[in-house]
Order: structure tokens, then C-alpha cells, then sequence
């Protein structure tokens, strides 16, 4: 694995995993608040800031590496992004949705990889 | 947000293309077509710069990539109103069910193989996906 590798496959998924919990915060305050408000406002440009990072991250990785390389990364971002979701947002994680959370990724992982 | 407040946005949810649930689906084919067309740009320009294609700038110049960024961009917007309306420990399982649809419509629309292990991997995210839709199911149910 080359270096660039190394550093920007972590790098996508964490400006990923940081733009969905930024927009699922923005979304749950607009409901309350409006758009006018100034964290809302916030909370949007920090979520859509990251998905640019990961978008064009994710796409120098595309353009060097093979998308069935590339992809299995994506399976995790499905596990932390709910318990990302459990931790932070307070959300309910019941043992249905981790287990049904673990096979989605687990299946992604395979898909990926044949 | 309390799960009140969580169930009462659910039962004065919109109907018909305002549907989250449609909203959800719509947003999945969006990004069914913008991943195949981001690595179809990404790799017709990956060798106009060496330094360069490593930050995805140089696929800029495919008209592909900016077909794939449109349709982002609808899904994003498509994404943004899900959210506001489904938990997203539920929402982002749900929308991976795409990965089960990529190499599926390749199989159909195609004619490509898919090996035993790719079946495997389609057959567990389907597993998950009912797994994590059966208490959404329940819950339109009690609504």
C-alpha cells in the first residue's frame, strides 16, 4: 500500500462519517429552528464541506486504485456512522438494527471484493 | 430530539414524491448512476497529472464527472430531507441497499457474471436490509 493510500482512505471516511452526523444534526435543528438560524446555517456548511473533502478524496483514490479496492471502505462507514449515530446523536440501537447493521456491511465487504 | 417529537414529524409526514420513504428510494438511484459515472471520469483521467489526480481535480475535466456531481448534488438535497425526517441509524443502512443494486443491474442490464462469493455478499445485504426495515415496518404499522 503506498502512502497516499495509507493516509487518504482514512481520511475519506472519517469526512464522511463527520458530514452525515453535521447534516443529520442541521436537518433535526432546521425542524425546531428554521434555516434563517445561524447554527443550522453552520451545521450545514460544516456537513457539506466534509462530503466535498470525501467526494474528492474518494475521487484521486477512484482514478489510481480499482473500484473493488476502493469500496470495501465504504462497509464501515455503515457501522460507525450508527454507532456514530447512537453515540452522539442519542439515537436508539436496538439489537436487530446492529445485527442487520453487520450484515449490510459484512455484504458490502464481500460484494466489493469478488 | 425526543421520540415524541421523532413520531409526531412521522405522522405529518408529506405524502405522494414528499414521501421520506419515496424521497429515500429516489435518492439511492441517484447514486447508483453517480457512482458508475465517477469512476468511469475518474478513470479516463487519471494519468493527465501525475501529482495532480491524486485529489480528484484532474477528473474535473471529464463531462462525466460533472454529470455525477449533478446528480450528487439532487441526492444530496434528496438526503438532506430524509434525515429530517427518518433516524439515521435506520436511514444509512437502508440506503446501502445500492450496493446490492450496482452489481445486480450489471448482472441484468449487462449480462456480467457474478461469482458465488458477489452472491454471498448480495444475499447478507439483503438479510441486513430486512433486518433493519422490519421495526420501520412496525413502526408505519402503530402510524
Amino acid at each position: 500500500m503506498s502512502w497516499p493510500v495509507f493516509f487518504l482512505i482514512p481520511i475519506a471516511l472519517t469526512a464522511f462519517v463527520t458530514g452525515q452526523l453535521f447534516l443529520k444534526h442541521a436537518m433535526e435543528s432546521s425542524a425546531a429552528r428554521g434555516f434563517r438560524d445561524s447554527q443550522v446555517i453552520l451545521f450545514l456548511v460544516c456537513g457539506v464541506f466534509a462530503m466535498t473533502i470525501h467526494f474528492f478524496v474518494t475521487l484521486g483514490l477512484l482514478g489510481h486504485l480499482d473500484l473493488s479496492y476502493v469500496y470495501p471502505f465504504q462497509g464501515l462507514s455503515v457501522i460507525i456512522i450508527s454507532l456514530a449515530a447512537a453515540v452522539v446523536l442519542k439515537e436508539k440501537l436496538t439489537a436487530r438494527l446492529t445485527i442487520g447493521t453487520l450484515l449490510i456491511s459484512a455484504g458490502i465487504v464481500l460484494v466489493s471484493m469478488s | 430530539m425526543t421520540k415524541d417529537t421523532r413520531n409526531k414529524r412521522m405522522q405529518n409526514r408529506p405524502s405522494g414524491f414528499a414521501n421520506p420513504w419515496f424521497q429515500l428510494g429516489f435518492g439511492v438511484v441517484c447514486v447508483l448512476v453517480y457512482e458508475l459515472l465517477q469512476k468511469r471520469g475518474a478513470s479516463e483521467t487519471a494519468n493527465l497529472s501525475q501529482v495532480w489526480s491524486w485529489t480528484g481535480i484532474t477528473a474535473l475535466v471529464s463531462p462525466l464527472v460533472w454529470l455525477a456531481m449533478a446528480l450528487m448534488i439532487i441526492s444530496l438535497l434528496s438526503w438532506l430531507y430524509v434525515l429530517r425526517y427518518i433516524p439515521l441509524s435506520i436511514a444509512f443502512p437502508l440506503s446501502r441497499v445500492v450496493d446490492a443494486l450496482i452489481p445486480l443491474s450489471c448482472w441484468l442490464i449487462l449480462g456480467e457474471n457474478i461469482s458465488s462469493r458477489r452472491w454471498c455478499g448480495i444475499a447478507l445485504v439483503v438479510i441486513g436490509l430486512t433486518l433493519t426495515a422490519k421495526p420501520v415496518a412496525q413502526l408505519e404499522e402503530k402510524l
